[in-house]
């Protein structure tokens, strides 16, 4: 008992620190506004800047480059370029954009400072190269592509992302973020926060003596652990279409508990609330996040009926049978197209409830179950589904202790199937008979192109051929998509030389 | 251009720094050899880009269909081949780590699976044998209980001590065991740890790997199909060349077959034309020949049948040769004799035109006098013309005029009872065109004297003055002759030599006339006015020189000019109305009075002898006046036109006369007295209708009376039961 007590008065101080160092860091990036310290010559951004270095300044003015579209004779600067920089200078308190003429438009765009409050800026400026060069000035690395090929979105969702990733609750002023709000509202669809704080623990570090009851200590603490409510958020972005959330905590270091990583029940059922209250949600991840059973029953729940959620992403929790059910109920009853349940505790009733739903779904394309238990009473129960199913195309069942009996099951499926592309089956104990009769299966098979068996004990010659039909129908496929008007007649003018080659 | 010291040292490391950054050259360098180099990269990119986008669909849709078999084709297809089982490879390299990690967490599953389930047995056999022992010795505790013996008792705590101790320390046992297992767990967990970290180091190595495997294979297979390509290209290329080559060749040698083909006709067509061209010469020859011997012939029966036929009877034909000899001679001999012909005839011709020359100047000299003649002829029968056609009007006009007045007479008289006088009217009595005196010119005067004279001279009758010209002036014709004469004379030069000559064969009033004319038009003397300003002039000049010595001789030619003068006068107007001439005698009269007494003023004055006017003063005289005359000529210059103009204002006003004969006033009262008369007509019309009527009812109204008088005689009128006579009361009644 003793030893716990004096564990937590030690580590309390530096959690604290901790705690310190986020909001230092979090008061930066909401000051993001402020002059940042300039990186000269690093980035890209300050390589195509005007004058990275006051030295080679003065040697640049005597050049004439003829990419330079400011350089003039006039030895007075033109009244409308005065103009264009007072409006510059004054675009805080005066911004005027709009009504003026395009190419001056273009001209202050290109000299409006990226430190400019977004008040000012975010729903006056559409245009993508100053927020191309406000992202460039916050981050190093950028993947516009990951943001629907736009530089504000990117930088609207990367702001949030970062206010939700330093957020402590009850110490960080939740105006911070609802501020925000209005401003990004429009241009936010996608938010994917990979940590969320807990709140600090102050109590632990006042009263140090008062906690020798660890029991009581651990009753106190459970309600102090909720994380942030994104409901106010969620419910304020009004074309919010991903969510994609860890609860967890990066970093932590030597100031690792067991607590910081707690997804709470009251975490879960606000997030329920919100997911359930937001009608764009087309994809929602929670991952790494701990979610036992019980947890993703409530979520599911909130899902049920959901009119446009395509993808749902669990995997990493602590899913049981009892979650995969509900996943199953889920599927008869949402659009649900791809569902990931990879590394949970899904075994053989769960994969079976799941197989049950599959049987007559006409919207999943993409099952993942990496990872999980379900062996060869699971496999075989949704080999079976997989019979009647007209409609997934990518299985992922790689770790799952399958053998032979679903082997065989699946080797019938491919003779009939001709809707799945992809089938993995790495990592379970398919041996010899198995890899042969799947390479029977192949044999019938015109469709699949993808099909992985490695490590799951099957002779190296069956994989090799099953290897060689795969390069067939891939071959197939090609010319399907590049004429599809004939691919008839180039799948028979190509069977016969594929299978010598 | 080199930048300072400073600047050096920095703009390298800058340039190094941005190449490294961007691996191109870029257009903001500072280098000018990047920039330059960055531009033409760039425009080679966007022309590449352009060509791509002009080019890339058809050669795409080409592609599949005709180069099956092509190089290129088998290169892109081993390419693709090559890369897709790289990408496998390579995916399937970096997967393996995912796979081997997911199989080792299988297994580690599983191992956690048994251990835990051995530590759940382990743990659940000890508390069972824990409980066993607690269960020993609790029950002992009742045992013990019963001990009354202090020794037992002690002996029995002891061993209950025992037990205890055995328990915890099985129980101790057991923690430092599970504590010995939680350390090798907490041993493994770091081992693992450094396991995934080493896994994803591998992993990145190997993504890294693949990423540089696969651009570079990616870059090695763009070689090696840029390079396919180039060969083909080549190919193609070369082959083209040979078929281009061949192309030519089979050209040039037609062409060549061309050329000689042609050369060969060329010689052929020639040898043809020079073949055409004697044998065309043959023909003509001969048919020269032929032609000329007919010629020959024709001529030999033409001109010297006898002599030929008497001295040559050979026929013509008998010997070619000679017969040409003899037509050749004879033809010269013709030849000859023409000639001279025509020498003959060109004398001739020559003495015609010399002829006809003269009588053409000649003919140009009477021309002009016939035109002279026939101007005054035509205006003369102008005049005629005009005078007839007025004298038309006028007599058709005065006999309308004569009508009226009669109408109106007889409206005067008869109808309104007054008496009625003839109006007296100046115009009524005029006969003829109103005439005035138009101006003549100095020419026509000089002609009209001339012409006076001569009759004069011809007839004899010097006792005639001719003056029908009504001279303002008091000079006499014969002095203004003289005195023209004397002019003529002296001021030939004034005249051209070539009319001199012209002049030489006429009579002398003509070439004097002529002269004068000339002489006139160099002086610049037009009018009539001019023309006796000249020889006022004369005249003046001569006064002053002259004494009063020769009075008398010149009255005597002053009389007798006068008397020819009027005599003249009355000729001419003689052709004149009878009214005319009543007032050109008044006239004359008139004149002739101030004539007189003009000419004796003058005769005191200055008694004038053109004798006395010495031919060597004529010059001196001249160029007085023409120093004189210059003057005033600058202000006037009439046109010539105006002096046949005939003045006619006074024509319209005498014409709109004659139709104002009878006055608005007595049309006036004609009106009012045509619709009283009208209406005393149809008075009078009807009371001749009424009187009609009357007449015509009183015939009938008799016819009546007899009718009835001769039914009521009648004998039917008593055979009736009931006489008309009584029934016609009965209605009566």
């Amino acid at each position: 008992m003793q030893e716990t007590v004096t564990t937590s008065a030690l580590l309390d101080p530096s959690h604290s620190s901790v705690s310190t160092q986020d909001k230092s860091s979090t008061g930066g990036h909401t000051s993001s506004t402020g002059p940042q310290p300039s990186k000269p010559s690093i980035t890209p951004v300050s390589a195509k800047s005007r004058n990275p270095h006051p030295g080679a300044n003065f040697h640049r003015m005597r050049r004439i480059i003829a990419e330079d579209p400011e350089w003039s004779l006039a030895i007075v600067p033109l009244l409308t370029e005065l103009c264009i920089q007072h409006i510059i200078r004054n675009f805080q308190n005066n911004p005027i954009l709009k009504q003026m003429l395009p190419e001056h438009q273009q001209k202050v765009l290109n000299h409006l400072s990226p430190d400019l409050p977004l008040a000012v800026t975010a729903n006056l400026i559409d245009n993508e190269n100053y927020w191309l060069r406000c992202c460039m000035q916050r981050w190093p690395v950028c993947h516009v592509a990951h943001h629907g090929g736009s530089w504000k979105r990117m930088f609207f969702e990367r702001h949030l992302e970062n206010l939700l990733k330093h957020f402590i609750p009850g110490t960080t002023d939740p105006a911070v973020i609802l501020d925000l709000l209005p401003l990004c509202r429009n241009y936010v669809r996608r938010v994917h926060v990979d940590q969320f704080l807990p709140p600090v623990q102050i109590p632990a570090q006042l009263r140090p003596g008062d906690q020798s009851d660890s029991g009581s200590e651990g009753e106190m603490e459970e309600p102090t652990v909720d994380h942030y409510q994104l409901g106010d958020l969620v419910a304020g972005l009004s074309h919010l279409e991903e969510l994609d959330l860890v609860y967890d905590v990066k970093d932590c270091g030597m100031n690792f508990e067991w607590n910081l990583f707690l997804f709470t029940y009251r975490d879960c059922h606000s997030l329920a609330a919100a997911i359930k209250a937001c009608h764009t949600l087309k994809i929602f991840k929670l991952t790494r996040s701990k979610v036992d059973d019980d947890k993703a029953r409530i979520i599911i729940r909130s899902l049920l009926d959901h009119p446009v959620l395509e993808e749902l992403d669990l995997s990493h929790n602590l899913i049981g049978d009892r979650g995969a059910r509900g996943a199953a109920k889920l599927l008869s009853h949402s659009r649900l197209r791809v569902l990931n349940l990879a590394n949970n505790q899904v075994r053989a009733p769960g994969a079976q409830s799941l197989a049950h739903a599959l049987a007559h779904n006409t919207n999943l394309i993409s099952l993942n179950l990496r990872l999980n238990c379900i062996e060869d009473e699971g496999g075989q129960a949704l080999a079976h589904a997989l019979q009647t199913n007209k409609c997934l195309t990518t299985l992922h069942l790689g770790g799952n202790e399958l053998s032979e009996p679903t082997a065989t099951l699946l080797s019938q499926v491919l003779a009939i199937n001709t809707t799945l592309t992809s089938i993995n089956l790495s990592c379970n104990h398919i041996g010899l008979d198995g890899g042969k009769q799947l390479l029977e299966g192949m044999s019938d098979n015109k469709t699949l192109l993808e099909f992985d068996l490695r490590l799951s004990d099957v002779a190296q010659e069956s994989e090799y051929l099953i290897g060689q039909a795969l390069y067939a129908n891939r071959e197939a496929a090609r010319q399907r998509a590049l004429n599809p008007s004939h691919f008839m007649s180039t799948i028979t003018a190509n069977g016969p030389e594929n299978s010598v080659g | 251009m080199n930048p300072p010291g400073s600047l050096a040292g920095l703009d390298p490391n800058l340039d190094e720094h941005l190449s490294t950054q961007i691996l191109a050259p870029s257009v903001h360098s500072d280098n000018p050899q990047e920039r330059i180099q960055a531009r033409r990269l760039r425009i080679a990119a966007r022309l590449e880009a352009r060509r791509r986008e002009a080019l890339g669909e058809y050669l795409d849709g080409k592609k599949e269909s005709e180069e099956d078999q092509s190089k290129s084709y088998k290169q892109k297809e081993e390419s693709r081949l090559k890369l897709a089982k790289l990408l496998l490879c390579g995916t399937e390299l970096v997967t393996n780590i995912q796979v081997a990690i997911d199989i080792r967490e299988i297994h580690r599953r599983v191992e956690e699976e048994e251990i835990k389930r051995q530590r759940i047995e382990k743990l659940e056999n000890e508390v069972k044998t824990s409980q066993d022992k607690f269960d020993e010795i609790t029950s002992k505790w009742e045992e013990g209980k019963q001990k009354r013996i202090p020794q037992e008792l002690w002996e029995m705590l002891n061993t209950q001590q025992l037990h205890c101790a055995g328990l915890l320390e099985d129980k101790n046992k057991l923690i430092s065991e599970l504590q010995q297992e939680l350390k090798t767990k907490d041993d493994q967990y770091v081992k693992d740890l450094k396991k995934q970290s080493d896994d994803i180091c591998l992993l990145l190595e190997r993504m890294e790997e693949q990423v540089k495997n696969v651009m570079k294979t990616f870059r090695e297979e763009l070689y090696n199909i840029e390079k396919a390509f180039e060969v083909e290209r080549q190919e193609l290329l070369a082959s083209n060349k040979k078929k281009w080559e061949r192309a030519l060749q089979a050209h040039n040698a037609k062409e060549l077959e061309y050329l000689t083909n042609r050369m060969k006709k060329v010689e052929d067509y020639e040898k043809q034309l020079n073949r055409q061209r004697i044998w065309d010469c043959e023909e003509y020859n001969t048919i020269k020949i032929k032609l000329e011997q007919d010629v020959q012939v024709q001529q030999l029966v033409l001109t010297r049948v006898p002599g030929w036929r008497s001295t040559w009877p050979t026929p013509v034909n008998v010997s070619c040769l000679a017969t040409t000899c003899d037509i050749l001679e004879i033809l010269e001999q013709q030849l000859q004799q023409r000639k001279a012909i025509y020498q003959l005839n060109q004398e001739k011709l020559e003495y015609n035109l010399q002829v006809l020359k003269k009588r053409d100047e000649e003919s140009t000299v009477i021309k002009s006098q016939q035109k002279r003649k026939i101007n005054r002829h035509f205006a003369l029968i102008d005049d005629e013309k005009f005078r007839e056609i007025w004298l038309m009007n006028e007599e058709e006009a005065k006999d309308l005029i004569a009508r009226a007045f009669d109408v109106d007479r007889i409206i005067h008289t008869h109808h309104l009872g007054l008496p009625w006088t003839a109006p007296d009217f100046w115009f009524l009595k005029n006969v003829g065109p109103i005439s005035q005196q138009p101006q003549k010119s100095a020419t026509q005067i000089v002609e009209e004297m001339l012409m006076h004279t001569e009759e004069e001279e011809a007839e004899e009758a010097a006792s005639e003055p001719e003056s029908y010209l009504d001279l303002p002036k008091q000079i006499s014709e014969k002095t203004t002759k003289k005195i023209l004469m004397v002019l003529c004379d002296e001021s030939g030069f004034l005249i051209e030599s070539k009319l001199l000559s012209l002049l030489l064969p006429l009579e002398q009033n003509e070439c004097y006339l002529l002269r004068l004319d000339a002489i006139f038009s160099a002086l610049g003397i037009e009018s009539e006015d001019d023309l006796y300003k000249l020889v006022n002039f004369f005249l003046k000049y001569r006064a002053h020189r002259l004494s009063s010595s020769l009075q008398i001789k010149s009255c005597s030619q002053a009389s007798m000019e006068k008397a020819s003068m009027e005599k003249a006068s009355m000729e001419e107007t003689s052709m004149g109305s009878e009214l005319e001439l009543a007032e050109q005698t008044e006239m004359e009269g008139a004149k002739e009075e101030s004539l007189v007494e003009g000419e004796k003023e003058e005769e005191e004055e200055t008694p004038p002898s053109p004798w006395d006017i010495h031919p060597n003063d004529v010059l001196k005289i001249l160029e007085a006046f023409v120093m004189g005359l210059k003057k005033p000529r600058d202000s006037r210059a009439p046109p010539r036109v105006q002096k046949n103009m005939r003045n006619n204002s006074k024509d319209s006003e005498y014409w709109q006369a004659l139709t104002t004969v009878i006055p608005s006033s007595k049309q006036n009262l004609w009106d009012a007295l045509y619709t009283a008369l009208e209406k005393y007509h149809i008075v009078l019309t009807q009371r001749a209708k009424l009187l009609l009527e009357n007449s015509s009812l009183e015939q009938r109204n008799t016819e009546l009376q007899a009718l009835l008088q001769q039914y009521l005689n009648s004998k039917i009128n008593s055979e009736l039961q009931v006489p008309p006579t009584q029934v016609l009361r009965v209605p009566t009644k």
